[in-house]
């Protein structure tokens, strides 16, 4: 999703999209209006070579002419002004503060699956994204993640690989330690689930630091899966996650500050 | 399913009044009299009529009425002719000594691993209950999750997780049961079910029955009523469905 930044003559401004309130509790949801970016596209950012290159100088991009740049670099989302879908999840996914412990304000997605519409829209936004990239694999992290996964592998007629705390998955696995804010968790994969060649979605509710998405497609990579894309309904962009993701894309449907 | 008593001698030690004769027509799986017996190599059977037979039998003999054992009530997809179901049944792997020696693990991500497969199995579940009402299906963490929310989604119902403690992050209500040893316990949020919503709760398999228990009491408590609770795999040694609170119980394969 990239801006054009000839409308901001100040591009510190573009790193924190504007905020709407929501009727509900989750007043840390914001959604992007069209006023600030183009209308919604979701084409890959592999698409064009240079919007690349100027990717890769996100860090100085206050050096760049000012008739192009760009604020999020590859978060791809389904964002958009005029998408009524985008909106309506938005509004039923729950914030509660202050758990799992202080000062943490939680995204809450059982909300939304409450709502048959919201929830089939939700997958459908990720279908529609999906269908046509060849994907043969859906991964998704233990445990919201096997809400969102599994409806989208059958959908796109891809196999489903749950991706699992130790000691969950009863057969040989493969393991990746990843590190937490104190301490570190590991997340397994069944040998055999992937082969070779095979091309892998990550699917997970939430992408905060990016470590557990970082960890799910090691496991992919290193059962020869080539991960062509990380799915999420949400994304924390002030924690960076999408820094970690080394270099894959990552697509959300909603981002929360 | 009957099993016609008048070969055996002893009185029926298994003898259980129908439990819902009226539901008869929803048993898929129908049998020929006289029936064979099953094939001994099988591990993961359907429960056909013949394979029912696996478990020890009476001594020959005449008695001089019916009865119904209590396997007879065991609602489910299982049907010598459904090649969907043995599809289904070839693709979980049984895994020896997981978590703990003596178990046979069932574990259902091979079945996951085919997309046909897969598929079949949701729509198996979606076809029983698209016509049915009803407006919640409740998934047991975690393997519930993988189930639930597709049959959800194709009924136009709305998914509720039960999840282990501290999971759920607003209010909720807790239902603890009884392991083999020690207890556990599963959680719903308050609100997530409305009085006198049609539920129905799924998980992967059925073994003892006390998680089910469980949740059809968390259900139950927030005003559900839960028309039936659908499983994949079945253990019927174990005898699950008996902790029901008699509550149907729909399975698409028995695993001995």
């Amino acid at each position: 999703m990239f801006s054009q930044s000839f409308l901001c003559s100040d591009f510190s401004s573009l790193s924190k999209p504007p905020r709407f309130f929501s009727d509900s509790s989750s007043s840390a949801i914001t959604t992007l209006s069209s006023t600030h970016f183009p209308p919604l596209s979701f084409r890959s950012s592999f698409a064009s070579p240079r919007i690349k290159q100027l990717e890769g100088q996100r860090e100085t991009r206050k050096n760049f002419p000012s008739f192009l740049c760009f604020s999020v670099d590859s978060t791809m989302s389904a964002w958009d002004g005029e998408d009524p879908r985008v909106r309506d999840i938005k509004t039923k996914i729950r914030v509660i503060p202050n758990f799992p412990k202080p000062g943490i304000m939680f995204q809450d997605i059982t909300t939304l699956l409450l709502d048959p519409k919201a929830f089939k829209d939700t997958i459908d936004l990720f279908v529609e994204r999906y269908k046509n990239r060849n994907i043969s694999v859906v991964a998704s992290i233990e445990a919201r993640g096997f809400i969102f996964g599994p409806p989208i592998a059958l959908a796109i007629g891809a196999k489903f690989v749950p991706l699992r705390k130790p000691r969950k998955l009863p057969g040989e696995v493969i393991s990746e330690e990843y590190v937490l804010e104190y301490g570190k968790d590991c997340l397994e994969m069944h040998v055999g689930a992937v082969e070779t060649g095979e091309r892998a979605l990550v699917v997970d509710d939430l992408v905060a630091t990016g470590g557990t998405l970082s960890a799910a497609m090691n496991l992919l990579e290193r059962a020869g899966a080539e991960v062509v894309e990380c799915a999420c309904v949400i994304e924390l962009p002030d924690l960076k996650g999408r820094e970690r993701l080394k270099g894959k894309p990552l697509f959300v449907l909603v981002e929360s500050h």
